[in-house]
């Protein structure tokens, strides 16, 4: 077997590895098999945590790994397992991206994904994350779970349950059905906010595809970057042999352009994802290049210049005060409610790579989580956000902490996070049925997870406009046993607005140091290191 | 036999009273020749026991369920809590009617509930899923193409409501709640475990409560009620969550009439059948298949 099939090989798995983590992403959860697993691969991880913490998290032992191994063999992530990068592959096949014949108009763009990975950096010494939207493997997981799921049970559910109420194949269909939601998607259907903006925005990424095969890659990445920096003394070379006539076929067909026009015999080991093509794509009379390790090997320029970086120090500045200047609207964050056991909201954004794979989890719970968009930053867009109206955070599940791969939510307890506000319900009078209509209701009252119920009502009597009078049974909220999760707003049998509504009055937002020691849940894939190293 | 013919069978014996739409009890009432009691209450046994010395008092499951039956079986799994904590019917009880309601002869049962909580969480801690499919019952979550709108042309506030198709389509349907304490109507029993084959917006329900659970559980009223109180809650239900809150009667009560459970289960909180709205509405509107002032109830203790 060639290594280009190999390659191939390895690329369906690890794509197919990530489907099945984002699968079992669900209600049971038992962190066997961890779901933030790939998440954790991201080169980006380790790099950007060293500077938050400064100190390694053992945590991120699978990025770990790609990392040890990158300077000795090169952006062997980026050609074998970056699940994006998989994507992007199948998808410029699809949209027949164009080679690298032609005159070159894109190579300049090169410094660009430096760029991109330099100002992160500086902008997260200023505690903004911006990379975490960028991150190839975030990317994709926040497109699954906000795009390519929900269609998927859409089209699913569609499909099986519209052929299940025609008479003869409705049996049948129905039986499909069933066992379609056993073994695949168990989840009702997931409806999501800002599912279009994060469609455009993988759209674009896939859509580069038509300019240039691994557009995304060769230009944007930041952890191509960085695995490039990297990976520029890798002892793994291209060997061009003599017989070599520079017929340019390897360096027209290199997806990462990074086989040089003018001479076919250097590789640019910044850019080479060590897909093996060119030796495939050399014509078979030549046979003339061969993959060999050496000890001395040459190192390629990285295209980035002083002057570049002097750009980009400036663009982050910029965009470092663009980001404080924002209004604080206090309107904008009254219902900003976080998952239970984020960290404070600083932290949280700082840490929060909005992946989604929370919103995800949730899904198959609560439903409460939701992609947020932009209230007072842009920082915001795409963090997970309680939408309480449609759904709630369920009393008994503490999932999201234990998927979440930067621990911008903690993996509290069950226990603990039962105990832990996510913020408080607050009755709107004018609109709840015993004040505004004086009827009973008490829906709200009914629904109260908590042991000794947040809601509690007194029985009045009350004087009707016909000149009788009645008992009526007025709800209220018990401050200190409320922990805001939302289950009466969701459930509020009234039209539009909940009349009752939680807000991030007295929502608990702990920090690890804050907790004690057995507080949180240690995975037993968090070994060798322990969840909590921060 | 589907289920409306055998509540007028047991009722009249007639075929003339064929045309007799439910709720006419006081006429069935009236030709009542059955030698069985109208209810049964039975204590201090556990679940399994408590239920066989109801059946052999009440019949056996052979006088519900005919050969060939297709059952559905609707235990109370609104909550995602565990057995102890009493918000969920016992999964021994479900457990053990559905196996007799296989060796009764029925061809199919279907277990199902449209929770409150996450219904996958509910089903699994209620344990009430695994106990169910372990005696060969089908669990079924509720999907919500499958409500069909029905006309409640007695109804007084409301005149259609969509109630689950599986429920409506089955020959036989056993209802199993279990009595909790709930803040609104006081006791949650059999009445109140129907809504939970209701769709639509069921908070919309709890305005003019009383009223509307009459007009639409009168159309659609189970083959038996059994209630499970072998635990009930007494306060902070229904959804309960505190221990301190569950009492342990061990008792179960069974009827064929809903509304005659539901009256008997309210002693079990120290309350009249009178003091709950819903249930002075059922009587008003004459839902009760048996007398309440002459009530035939057989009490049997186990102890």
């Amino acid at each position: 077997m060639t290594l280009v099939r190999w390659r191939r090989g390895v690329q369906l798995s690890a794509l197919l590895f990530f489907v099945v983590l984002f699968v079992l992403a669900r209600y049971p959860y038992t962190g066997a098999l961890p779901s933030d697993l790939f998440l954790r691969i991201s080169p980006l991880l380790p790099l950007f945590s060293l500077l938050d913490n400064l100190s390694l998290l053992w945590d991120y032992w699978p990025a770990l790994i790609i990392l040890l191994l990158t300077p000795f063999v090169g952006r062997f992530f980026c050609g074998w397992l970056c699940p994006l990068g998989t994507t992007l592959d199948a998808a410029g096949h699809i949209l027949k991206a164009p080679d690298n014949r032609g005159p070159d108009r894109w190579r300049r763009l090169r410094p660009v994904k430096f760029a991109v990975l330099i100002g992160a950096l500086l902008l997260a010494l200023f505690a903004i994350n911006i990379w975490g939207f960028l991150d190839p493997i975030s990317l994709l997981n926040r497109v699954f779970t906000a795009v390519i799921y929900p269609i998927g049970t859409l089209a699913v559910e569609g499909v099986l349950l519209g052929l299940s109420n025609l008479p003869i194949i409705g049996d049948p269909a129905y039986t499909v059905y069933d066992w379609f939601k056993i073994l695949l998607m168990p989840e009702d259907q997931a409806f999501v906010q800002q599912g279009m903006g994060v469609a455009v925005f993988f759209g674009i990424i896939v859509g580069l595809e038509k300019v240039t095969k691994r557009f995304w890659c060769r230009y944007i990445c930041p952890a191509g970057a960085w695995l490039g920096l990297l990976a520029q003394f890798r002892l793994f070379e291209r060997v061009v042999g003599d017989n070599c006539t520079d017929c340019s076929i390897c360096s027209q067909g290199c997806k990462m352009d990074a086989i040089s026009d003018e001479n076919a015999r250097t590789t640019n080991k910044v850019e080479c994802i060590e897909c093996f093509a060119c030796a495939e794509n050399c014509p078979p009379k030549w046979n003339a290049i061969t993959y060999q390790w050496t000890q001395r090997p040459q190192h390629s320029a990285i295209d980035y210049s002083r002057r570049h970086f002097l750009q980009t120090g400036l663009g982050s500045f910029a965009a470092l005060g663009l980001m404080r200047i924002g209004l604080h609207n206090t309107n904008n964050t009254a219902t900003l409610i976080r998952p239970p056991g984020s960290l404070p909201e600083p932290e949280f954004l700082e840490k929060c790579i909005h992946c989604l794979e929370c919103v995800r989890i949730c899904q198959s719970n609560g439903r409460a989580l939701q992609p947020d968009g932009i209230r007072n930053s842009l920082l915001e867009l795409w963090a997970p956000v309680s939408v309480m109206r449609m759904g709630y955070c369920e009393y008994n599940c503490n999932l999201c902490g234990q998927v979440c791969p930067t621990e911008a939510i903690l993996p509290l307890t069950l226990a603990l996070k039962q105990k832990t506000p996510m913020g408080l319900a607050h009755f709107d009078k004018d609109l709840c049925i015993p004040y505004a209509k004086l009827e009973d209701c008490l829906v709200c009252e009914e629904l109260c997870p908590t042991p000794d119920k947040a809601i509690k009502f007194e029985s009045k009597t009350t004087l009707l406009p016909d000149g009788t009078s009645k008992q009526v049974k007025y709800p209220y909220v018990v401050e200190k046993l409320c922990i805001g999760c939302g289950i009466c707003e969701t459930k509020c049998p009234i039209p539009g607005r909940a009349a009752i509504f939680v807000t991030i009055e007295g929502q608990m937002r702990p920090t690890p140091d804050e907790l004690p020691a057995d507080a949180l849940t240690i995975l037993p894939v968090s070994e060798p290191g322990t969840k909590m190293t921060a | 036999m589907r289920r409306q013919d055998f509540l007028k069978a047991t009722g009249a014996g007639l075929v003339g009273l064929a045309a007799a739409p439910l709720g006419t009890g006081s006429l069935l009432r009236a030709f009542s020749t059955a030698t069985e009691p109208d209810a049964v209450w039975v204590e201090q046994g556990e679940p399994v026991e408590l239920l066989t010395a109801a059946m052999a008092a009440y019949g056996g499951m052979q006088r519900f369920i005919a050969p060939g039956d297709v059952v559905l079986v609707k235990p109370n799994i609104g909550f995602d809590r565990t057995p102890a904590q009493a918000a969920t019917t016992n999964p021994d009880l479900v457990a053990e009617v559905i196996r007799l309601v296989l060796e009764a002869g029925a061809k199919e049962v279907k277990v199902i509930d449209r929770t409150a909580n996450n219904a996958r969480r509910s089903y699994a801690r209620s344990e009430i899923e695994a106990s169910a499919k372990a005696v060969g019952g089908k669990v079924q979550h509720v999907r919500d193409n499958r409500f069909k709108s029905i006309d409640l042309p007695q109804g007084k506030v409301l005149k259609s409501w969509p109630i689950y198709r599986d429920y409506l389509e089955a020959d036989k349907v056993i209802n199993l709640p279990i009595a909790k304490q709930h803040t609104m109507s006081q006791v949650t029993g059999g009445l109140k475990n129907l809504m939970g084959v209701m769709g639509g917006n069921r908070g919309k329900i709890h305005r003019r409560f009383s009223k509307k659970i009459i007009d639409i559980t009168a159309a659609i009223l189970p083959t038996v009620t059994i209630m499970d109180a072998y635990r009930i809650l007494i306060a902070n239900g229904p959804s309960g969550g505190n221990l301190a809150d569950v009492r342990k009667p061990r008792t179960l009560i069974m009827s064929t009439c809903t509304v005659t459970a539901d009256c008997l289960a309210t002693g079990l909180f120290d309350l009249q059948p009178t003091d709950l709205g819903y249930l002075r509405e059922a009587l008003k509107r004459d839902i009760n298949l048996f007398d309440q002032d002459n009530l035939n109830l057989k009490k049997i203790s186990l102890s």
